[in-house]
């Protein structure tokens, strides 16, 4: 799997995330390079964002593996409003919802400019690479990005 | 069939003007719909004993200032002369206007109260709004907002592009739902495109937001406020105006397949839920409505309703919306009075004040004739959201 990668320089200030006691496995296993999806240890079923109970049978014991990082493009949208502080300067850019292979219905979002996305389409394959953000302790997070799969 | 079918009914109406300029406070603009609606249903405000209301601003950094950001119970309860006599009242927090509808008409069938006033005040702040300011993002948004994704239009637009990819829809096809809906506009005075017409290639040519939705597929923010005058049938026959009969509610209780983002899957799922209780509890059916006003705060939201309720098979509400077959004179007349695209944002309310104005044979210049049978459903659709079924005859 890639290791955390390239800093980011097109939004530089984009909104950071503020860990949690349900969030911080995801953030940490990204800052080894690792995409760790909320599982749960009763019944299997995976699930992002994490949440307190397992949506299918409401069990409160959950890991944290690491999965392929293989995914498709569910969906996408090019974005041209400024809307979001930090992304001021990145419009028009692209939002992925991708479907990650673990699971149907399994979302994450990755973000791209524009100008890169010419490869983006409904079922296009994809895979996990990590950006560096700033964080909130002036450290680097690592942002897991999906990028089409087999380009390195 | 619910057993209530028929015992409450819609009394008054009444608007605000709907404005994007800010010369008096959204409280001035609630009291003068609540005050049109009970002058509307022929009663004193003294007779007024049951409040019910969706306070909440629908976007992001709403302030919380009764008068001037929202407008609660407590705040028409000190500046309507409706004073002590109040019996009862609700502010709901889920379930959009139609969830205090339903509190409303529930307390009347319980006898809770005699006449209930139920308002939806909206406020749009000047400047833009709604957009995210953070440098931080905790909770949920910590997997979005790093992304820049963080707006309505961004989940309608994957949802949208999604079904587009689906069915092979286009955006010339969605331009024929939205000018219909601005066509209808042009009959309803009070909306807030009234007098400003637009052609398939003013749609076509407008600037993109998130693709593929564009400026004109967003509903428009508006200050403003819309009443209804709730009572039971019985005492309805007796006031002035023509009573539109409640035949069902709906709620959505479906459960939510995904957390990310609202995707295309959840929308159908929550608008089947919700539209098909209407059903079930009136024992009415998609083919016996006259008039639908389905929400849309974004268009697409209404190809999502055509087909959760059953006016037409699944992905194929993009085709249903040609050749005339929604406009007033159509099949299925959609969204008579401009719908939110057009008359303006009152996040659903617009929807249920003209299903009950068509039913009751008050919809003036945009009046489906003979129409018995009209339907409100309100929401994305999603887990907030609700539906109401109006009739002519109880």
């Amino acid at each position: 799997m890639a290791s955390p990668g390239q800093p980011d320089e097109r939004s530089p200030s984009r909104p950071r995330p503020v860990l949690d006691g349900l969030s911080r496995a995801y953030w940490e296993s990204a800052g080894r390079g690792e995409l760790a999806i909320q599982r749960c240890e009763e019944c299997g079923h995976y699930q992002h964002p994490p949440r307190p109970l397992c949506e299918r049978c409401a069990s409160a014991d959950f890991g944290y593996p690491a999965v392929s990082g293989r995914g498709v493009v569910h969906s996408f949208t090019t974005n041209h409003q400024r809307n979001v502080a930090g992304f001021e300067q990145a419009v028009p850019y692209v939002n992925l919802i991708v479907e990650l292979e673990e699971q149907p219905q399994l979302y994450l979002l990755s973000d791209l400019p524009a100008d890169e996305a010419d490869w983006v389409a409904i079922g296009a394959p994809v895979e996990v690479a990590f950006e560096l953000i700033k964080a909130a302790e002036g450290e680097a997070i690592a942002l897991p990005q999906f990028r089409p799969a087999g380009r390195g | 069939m619910w057993e209530a079918r028929g015992k409450t009914a819609v009394a008054g109406i009444g608007f605000s003007q709907l404005t994007r300029t800010h010369e008096r406070p959204l409280g001035q603009l609630a009291i003068e719909a609540c005050r049109a609606a009970i002058a509307d249903a022929g009663i004193e405000p003294s007779q007024i004993d049951g409040l019910a209301t969706h306070p909440d601003q629908p976007f992001r950094g709403a302030g919380n200032r009764a008068g001037e950001d929202l407008v609660p119970a407590a705040f028409l309860i000190d500046h309507l002369d409706i004073g002590p006599e109040v019996e009862w009242y609700a502010q709901v927090s889920a379930g959009l206007i139609p969830s205090a509808i339903i509190e409303a008409l529930n307390a009347l069938l319980a006898g809770a109260c005699t006449y209930a006033l139920v308002w939806r005040a909206m406020h749009r702040p000047a400047g833009t709004y709604g957009a995210w300011r953070e440098p931080f993002a905790g909770g949920d948004s910590q997997f979005t907002a790093p992304y820049g994704y963080t707006s309505p239009f961004q989940l309608h637009a994957v949802a949208y592009q999604r079904y587009m990819h689906r069915y092979g829809a286009t955006r010339e096809e969605m331009a024929s739902l939205v000018t219909n809906s601005r066509a209808n506009a042009q009959r309803n005075e009070a909306a807030f495109f009234n007098g400003t017409p637009m052609s398939v290639d003013d749609y076509l040519a407008a600037r993109m937001i998130s693709e593929p939705i564009c400026l004109f597929d967003c509903d428009i923010p508006v200050e403003g406020c819309a009443a209804l005058v709730l009572t039971t049938a019985e005492r309805a026959r007796d006031l002035p105006r023509p009573p539109a009969y409640v035949a069902a509610w709906g709620q959505h209780t479906a459960p939510r397949p995904t957390y990310v983002n609202y995707m295309l899957d959840d929308y159908m799922a929550c608008g089947a839920s919700t539209a098909g209780k209407l059903w079930s509890r009136s024992g009415l059916g998609p083919g016996d409505v006259d008039a639908a006003q389905l929400y849309d705060g974004f268009s697409p939201s209404t190809y999502y309703w055509l087909e959760a309720a059953g006016f037409c098979p699944e992905g194929e509400a993009h085709s249903f919306v040609q050749d005339g077959r929604v406009a007033l004179d159509g099949e299925l007349p959609v969204n008579t009075f401009g719908g939110s695209l057009s008359e303006g944002r009152l996040h659903g309310m617009g929807h249920i004040a003209e299903a009950a104005r068509q039913v009751s044979g008050r919809a003036g210049l945009r009046q489906v004739e003979g129409a018995e049978v009209s339907v409100a459903l309100d929401g994305s659709p999603l887990l907030r959201g609700g539906a109401l079924l109006f009739t002519r005859e109880a």
